[in-house]
C-alpha cells in the first residue's frame, strides 16, 4: 500500500515540476493570442520562423502561442495540437502544414470555432480544402517553384549547359519539394546538353543524403552536379564527395541556406544554396493574423522573397558588414 | 490471485491519471471542458486500440515493434482500394486482414522460425513500412468520401465514433483474455511456456494468432487513422510502437510476460494522452513533453518493479 502512494506521489512530483516551469495563464481577456504551429520545432527553419513571429508578436503586443510537432511528418500530432489550441481559444492560428491534404480536416475545426487560419510555408491541397468546404484567410510563402529555377540556373551556368546531373529528392507528395523538383527541371530540360542521370529521394535527411549521393556516386562516377532539394541532404552529399575525394570537383547546390550549409558555401565545400526568409514568413504570419482580426483585408497570397547564397554573395555580405560596424 | 494484484496496479495508475486531470484542471481552464474531454479520448483512441494487440503480446512475453509500420501498410491497401471504388464493407475487411496477414507472418516467423520476436517485428517494421512506401510510390493516397470519413467524424450521443469503437475493442479484449483459451494460454505462455508446450497445447497455434491479433488492431487502427487525415500515408504510424509499449507497462503489463489487464494498458493510454494534451493546453514545448512521457514511463515502471519486489 505505501508504494502505491508512493507512485502516486512520484507522479504528483513530476506533473508538478514540470506544469511549475510554465507559468499560468492570466486574466488578458483583451490581449489577443495568435497561435504558430510550425512541422517541428527542432528545424532551424522554424525556429528561425517562430523568432520573427515572436518579434512582430512583441511589437504588436499580443500574446504568441509556438507549438509543433516532434517529427516533421506527424500530421496526426500536428492535428491534435491544432485541435487543442482551438480548446484555448485563440484568436487565430497560423500553420505550416505537415501535409498538404491532410490538414484540412484541422482547418475545419478552426473554421467550425470561427479562427481564422493563416496558412504558412507549405500550401493546402485547393480542391480538398474547396470540397471539404473549408476556408483559410491567407498564404504566405516562398515560391519554391522559383527558388528550384534559380538553382537550375545556376548549375546550368557552372556547366556551362552541358554534363551531367544528379537530384536528392525530398519526401514525395509534399507539394514543397515537389515545386522546388518541378522548377528545377523545368530550367534544366532547355539545356540539350545536360542530362540528370539519377534523381533519389532521400527523405530530407542529413543521414540519407550522404548514403543515397554515395550510391549514386558508385554508379554515375562522372556526375557533375548535384541539386539537393534541401540543404540537409546536400550536407550530407557534401560529406559523401569529400569522402570519394572529389570534394569542389562537384557542383552542390542547396536549398534553405541553414547556417552549416552557408559555412561549407565559404569554405568551397558547398557551391550554392537557395536562400528562403523563414522569419519573414513568421513575421508576415503574426501580422496578417492581426490585420485579420482587425477586419483588414489580406491578400489571397503574399510571396516572400526567395535568393541564391553563393561564396560571392556571402563574402559581399561579409564586407558590408565590416564597413558598417 | 495475480489477476486480483494486476488489477490493484493499474487501480495505482488510475489515481495517477486522475491525481494529473485534477492538476490540469486547477492549471488550465481549458481543461476540464466537455469538448476538451472529448478531443482527448478521440486522440488516444488509435494509440489505444494498437496498444490493446501490444497487451496480447507482451503477456505472453514478446513484443512488436512493427506496429506502426503495419498501419501505414493496412492503411495504404486500404485508401487504394477505396480509391479503386471497392464499396465501403469489402474495403474496410482488406484493411483488417492486411494487417492481421502481416501479424501472422510474424506469428509464423516468432513460432515456428523460432525468431527472437524483437528481431522478426524488426524486419517486419522495415518490410511493411518499405512495401507501403514502394506500393504509393510514397505519395499519399487521399480524399475519400463522406462514407469513409464518417468514421472519424460520426458520432453517436456526441461520443465520436472512433471513441465507441475504442471502448467496443476494449470490451471484446477484455472478455477474450479472460474467458476463452486463446486469452488464458496467453497468460500461461508467457508465464512458463516450457510448462505449457509440456502440457500438450499447441503453442505455435495460440503465438501466431496472438500476433495475428494485433495485426488485425493495426488495420483497424489504419482504419481510424486514415479517416481522421482524410488521406492514407505510407509514412503514417512511425513511432506508435513506442507509444503502444509505453501505454502496456505504464498499465502494468510486465514486460517478462504472463501478467497484465487491458484495462490497465486503457489508462496507459490516457495517460500519455491526457499529458500531451495538457502540455498543449498550457503551452509547453514538445521538448519538455518528451521530457515529462520519458519520466512517466521509466518511473511508472519502477514502482511496478518494487511492487513486484515486495510482494515476494
Amino acid at each position: 500500500m505505501k508504494v502505491q502512494s508512493m507512485k502516486q506521489l512520484l507522479l504528483i512530483i513530476v506533473a508538478c515540476v514540470i506544469f511549475g516551469s510554465c507559468h499560468r495563464e492570466n486574466e488578458q481577456e483583451h490581449i489577443p493570442t495568435i497561435a504558430l504551429v510550425v512541422k517541428t520545432v527542432n528545424h532551424p527553419f522554424f525556429v528561425d520562423m517562430e523568432q520573427g513571429a515572436r518579434k512582430a508578436a512583441e511589437s504588436l503586443g499580443v500574446r504568441l502561442v509556438v507549438q509543433g510537432a516532434e517529427r516533421e511528418l506527424d500530421v496526426e500530432k500536428q492535428m491534435q495540437i491544432i485541435e487543442n489550441l482551438i480548446e484555448t481559444k485563440v484568436s487565430a492560428l497560423c500553420v505550416a502544414p505537415s501535409g498538404s491534404k491532410e490538414i484540412v480536416p484541422a482547418i475545419l475545426k478552426a473554421n467550425r470555432a470561427g479562427i481564422p487560419v493563416v496558412v504558412l510555408d507549405t500550401r493546402v491541397d485547393e480542391p480538398t480544402l474547396r470540397s471539404a468546404g473549408g476556408s483559410i484567410a491567407t498564404f504566405i510563402g516562398s515560391d519554391n517553384f522559383e527558388g528550384g529555377r534559380l538553382a537550375g540556373e545556376y548549375i546550368a551556368e557552372k556547366l556551362q549547359g552541358r554534363g551531367s546531373v544528379a537530384i536528392l529528392e525530398g519526401i514525395p507528395g509534399h507539394e514543397t519539394g515537389d515545386s522546388r523538383l518541378r522548377g528545377f527541371r523545368s530550367v534544366i530540360e532547355k539545356f540539350k546538353g545536360i542530362t540528370i542521370v539519377s534523381s533519389q529521394t532521400a527523405n530530407w535527411e542529413r543521414d540519407q543524403g550522404y548514403n543515397v549521393f554515395q550510391n549514386i556516386l558508385q554508379s554515375h562516377p562522372r556526375v557533375q552536379a548535384l541539386f539537393a532539394c534541401n540543404d540537409l541532404m546536400a550536407l550530407g552529399a557534401v560529406e559523401a564527395v569529400a569522402a570519394a575525394k572529389k570534394t569542389g570537383k562537384i557542383v552542390v547546390v542547396g536549398f534553405d541556406a541553414l547556417t552549416d550549409a552557408k559555412e561549407a558555401i565559404r569554405n568551397d565545400r558547398m557551391a550554392a544554396s537557395v536562400i528562403q526568409y523563414p522569419s519573414e514568413m513568421g513575421r508576415l504570419g503574426v501580422e496578417s493574423a492581426m490585420k485579420i482580426l482587425n477586419g483588414e483585408a489580406v491578400p489571397q497570397y503574399t510571396p516572400v522573397k526567395i535568393g541564391l547564397v553563393t561564396r560571392e554573395s556571402l563574402l559581399a555580405e561579409e564586407s558590408q558588414n565590416n564597413s558598417t560596424p | 490471485m495475480t489477476h486480483l494484484t494486476s488489477y490493484a496496479r493499474s487501480l495505482g495508475t488510475l489515481l495517477g491519471l486522475i491525481l494529473l486531470c485534477l492538476l490540469l484542471w486547477i492549471l488550465t481552464p481549458y481543461f476540464l471542458t466537455v469538448s476538451n474531454l472529448i478531443n482527448v479520448v478521440q486522440q488516444t483512441s488509435i494509440i489505444a486500440i494498437v496498444a490493446v494487440g501490444m497487451t496480447f503480446v507482451i503477456i505472453t512475453a514478446g513484443i512488436d515493434l512493427s506496429v506502426g509500420s503495419v498501419i501505414a501498410f493496412s492503411g495504404v491497401v486500404l485508401g487504394s482500394a477505396l480509391a479503386a471504388g471497392v464499396p465501403l464493407v469489402p474495403a474496410l475487411g482488406v484493411a483488417l486482414v492486411a494487417g492481421f496477414l502481416c501479424g501472422l507472418v510474424n506469428g509464423l516467423l516468432i513460432s515456428y522460425g523460432r525468431l527472437p520476436a524483437f528481431i522478426a517485428t524488426l524486419g517486419m517494421m522495415s518490410l511493411a513500412r518499405g512495401v507501403a512506401l514502394m506500393y504509393t510510390d510514397g505519395r499519399p493516397i487521399s480524399g475519400f468520401d463522406e462514407s469513409f470519413r464518417s468514421f472519424s467524424t460520426g458520432e453517436l450521443f456526441t461520443i465520436p465514433f472512433p471513441v465507441l469503437l475504442m471502448v467496443v475493442v476494449y470490451v471484446i479484449a477484455h472478455f477474450v483474455l479472460r474467458r476463452t483459451k486463446l486469452g488464458r494460454y496467453a497468460y500461461a505462455i508467457g508465464g512458463n511456456e516450457e510448462a505449457v508446450i509440456l502440457s500438450g497445447v499447441n503453442v505455435r497455434l495460440y503465438k501466431s494468432a496472438v500476433y495475428g491479433l494485433c495485426g488485425m488492431l493495426c488495420g483497424l487502427a489504419a482504419i481510424l487513422l486514415t479517416a481522421r487525415l482524410n488521406s492514407a500515408q505510407p509514412t503514417a504510424g512511425i513511432m506508435y510502437e513506442l507509444d503502444a509499449i509505453a501505454a502496456t507497462v505504464i498499465g502494468g503489463t510486465s514486460l517478462m510476460g504472463g501478467e497484465g489487464t487491458v484495462f490497465g494498458t486503457l489508462v496507459g493510454a490516457l495517460l500519455i494522452g491526457v499529458l500531451r494534451n495538457g502540455l498543449n493546453l498550457l503551452g509547453v514545448s514538445s521538448f519538455i513533453q518528451q521530457i515529462a512521457i520519458g519520466s512517466v514511463i521509466i518511473i511508472a515502471v519502477f514502482v511496478d518493479m518494487m511492487l513486484k519486489k515486495r510482494s515476494r
